[in-house]
């Protein structure tokens, strides 16, 4: 390594550069513009102005947004209970497959990616609708007499999030039961576990950083998605996301709006440390 | 640094070379509001290609052309009524060079020379429409007449409004016997407050394409624009549309060239283009709007000048009222109200 580093040293050089330029000038600088215009005031014809002012996180306090809030949570703690709940077993199975079968359904759970989110919450408006695949689909086999209403409730939000957000679900799931040694549940089973004893004693604990780490990337993102809720949702069911867009693009107060966006940084900053905190008792309670 | 420098000189003659590509044009338009074939006649006449984005609010339009100011990013955009005023008043607007554009004496002179922009120095009208009511009658038994009868009980999880801040209150002041360009905080709030009865009965809001919930069978009643009603009408003929006693909501729509926009020349053109009384009738005829252009009105089929939705008569118009501009002031009483309409307050 040490003879080679003399030729590497440009090559390693531009690299760092372009991390570090890129982290700079697309993850630092717009950071510090919204916190910037976060303490800003609205401004009707430039959108900020001066002086400097808190009131914007004021605004935060209101209890409607604090409702907002706490509808918002709800719909992703749903959605993110829902992925967990079909993500586990599919993530589990999914390890037990023999590698082609593993790598042919990884590549099903990928391809969706390559069509844009949006278009994909579009089809799946012509699946939920009255008159669409699914009630139709129902009614034909008999089940139901009459169309469910699906479309425009906060069910359909909440089945599009799923949708969407699945598959960052599955995939740090799955990695830690391919990580989860045969060894260890042979052990439980011969020191007298039954079935449901390993799986609570000893996969739950083992694939844990998986469930938080899902968790973590479903829960967060499930609350900015906006364009679910304003493609499936009723006239009531709003994200955090619904509040900022609307913020900076309808009532065109951007402090409040960037204000918002902080406030959703900040929660999601919290998750992290308390994901790190667990893991690190984790950590020690399994050496 | 020798190399990055090569790069950078690199980048300099690509974007050289781009400019002797096709012209384009940058149309920001709403949705389904221009017909894909009069985009492709331009093109082959003209040679000049049509990047078309679209907007679903006045409010996301204006705020994507003020933000995108200096970039240039739109030759051609096409507000409403209040918000030609509006951007006109600060100064987001280029003049008209009126020597470039023909066919502006065919224009309906009732619709010229507006307060919105006297002269008609920033905006030539395109298209003007109405916000009524929408019926789908396969589904509703009884008459529907008035934009109060939305707040009829049986309704209840079926109602569609528009998700246009200004509409919606629009309805809700003319509801209360107010005016729709109202700027008194106190009838703001009223016409909330009757909004706010109407809410649990309001399944979804859409501007996007305002006819869909309607097909969809998810909404059986409530706002719509004259133009949807008549594409909606095509496949669904029982969906009707009916002026409400209280007055529908009258608007236009104008072409205007942003400031600073890359290319006025296209823009020119695709103005002019337009205002053909052959071109206009088309547009009229597809997408169900009525054209200002009288000339293009004596070329519409008789199917069209006579639909009542495209075209209303003397007493459809009775108590119409025509969106206004209403200062910043009062667009942040209706802006406050509006957030907690829709959340649920």
């Amino acid at each position: 390594m040490r003879m080679a580093s003399g030729l590497q040293q440009p090559f390693r050089n531009a690299v760092l550069i372009l991390v570090w330029s890129w982290l700079l000038l697309l993850v630092l600088v717009p950071n510090l513009l919204v916190i910037a215009a976060s303490v800003m005031t609205r401004d009707a014809g430039s959108f900020l102005s001066l002086p400097l002012t808190l009131d914007a996180y004021r605004q935060l306090l209101n209890p409607l947004y604090l409702e907002v809030f706490l509808q918002s949570l709800y719909m992703a703690v749903m959605t993110t209970l829902v992925c967990l709940l079909i993500g586990y077993p599919f993530a589990w199975s999914l390890s037990l497959m023999g590698p082609r079968a593993r790598i042919l359904l990884i590549f099903l759970l990928i391809v969706p990616f390559w069509t844009n989110s949006l278009v994909r919450t579009y089809a799946l408006k012509l699946i939920l609708a009255t008159n669409g695949l699914l009630n139709q689909g129902l009614m034909n086999l008999g089940l139901i007499n009459e169309p469910l209403r699906l479309l425009y409730t906060e069910g359909a939000v909440i089945i599009g999030l799923v949708y969407l957000l699945l598959p960052f679900m599955i995939l740090p799931l799955y990695s830690v039961f391919e990580d989860l040694r045969k060894e260890l549940l042979m052990a439980s089973h011969d020191l007298g576990a039954g079935p449901l004893a390993t799986f609570v004693h000893v996969i739950i604990p083992l694939t844990l950083p998986g469930i938080l780490a899902g968790v973590m990337l479903v829960l967060l993102p499930a609350m900015g998605l906006f364009f679910v809720p304003d493609i499936l949702g009723g006239s009531r069911n709003l994200l955090v996301g619904n509040v900022i867009k609307n913020q900076f693009l309808d009532a065109r107060n951007w402090p409040f709006g960037a204000a918002a966006s902080i406030f959703l940084t900040l929660a999601m900053a919290f998750l992290m440390f308390a994901h790190r905190l667990s893991k690190r008792r984790i950590g020690e309670e399994g050496a | 640094m020798k190399k990055l420098a090569l790069a950078g000189l690199l980048a300099v003659g690509l974007t050289a070379c781009s400019s002797e590509e096709p012209q384009v044009l940058n149309l920001y338009n709403w949705s389904e509001y221009m017909p894909q074939q009069v985009l492709e006649r331009f093109t082959d006449e003209t040679g000049i290609r049509v990047v078309y984005t679209t907007y679903d609010s006045n409010e996301a339009m204006y705020a994507r052309l003020k933000l995108l100011d200096d970039s240039a990013a739109y030759d051609l955009a096409v507000p409403s009524t209040y918000y030609v005023s509006k951007m006109r008043q600060e100064d987001l607007l280029m003049p008209i060079d009126r020597s470039k554009i023909e066919g502006f004496d065919k224009l309906d002179p009732e619709l010229v020379n507006l307060g919105i922009d006297p002269e008609n120095q920033y905006s030539i009208p395109y298209l003007w429409g109405t916000t009524g009511l929408a019926v789908d009658t396969a589904d509703v038994g009884g008459e529907v007449t008035a934009w109060e009868d939305l707040w009829d009980k049986r309704f209840a999880g079926r109602v569609m409004l528009t998700n246009d801040m200004r509409e919606v209150f629009h309805m809700g002041l003319r509801v209360l016997g107010y005016s729709g360009n109202s700027t008194d905080p106190d009838e703001i709030r009223q016409a909330y407050e009757k909004l706010s009865e109407l809410m649990p009965s309001v399944r979804t809001f859409n501007s996007d394409a305002p006819r869909m919930p309607y097909l969809e069978g998810e909404t059986d009643v409530g706002m719509i624009w004259n133009g949807e009603a008549v594409m909606a009408r095509e496949v669904m003929p029982k969906l009707q549309y009916v002026y409400p006693d209280e007055g529908v909501i009258a608007w236009m729509d104008s072409f205007v060239i942003p400031k600073n926009a890359e290319n006025p020349e296209a823009a020119h053109k695709f103005i002019n283009f337009v205002l053909q009384p052959e071109i206009s009738a088309l547009i009229s005829e597809d997408i169900g709007y009525a054209t200002p252009n009288l000339a293009a009105r004596d070329l519409l089929d008789k199917s069209v000048s006579n639909n009542r939705a495209s075209y209303p008569n003397a007493t459809d118009m009775i108590n119409a009222e025509f969106q206004q501009d209403i200062g910043d002031d009062a667009l942040q009483v209706y802006a406050k109200y509006w957030e907690k309409l829709k959340s649920g307050q």
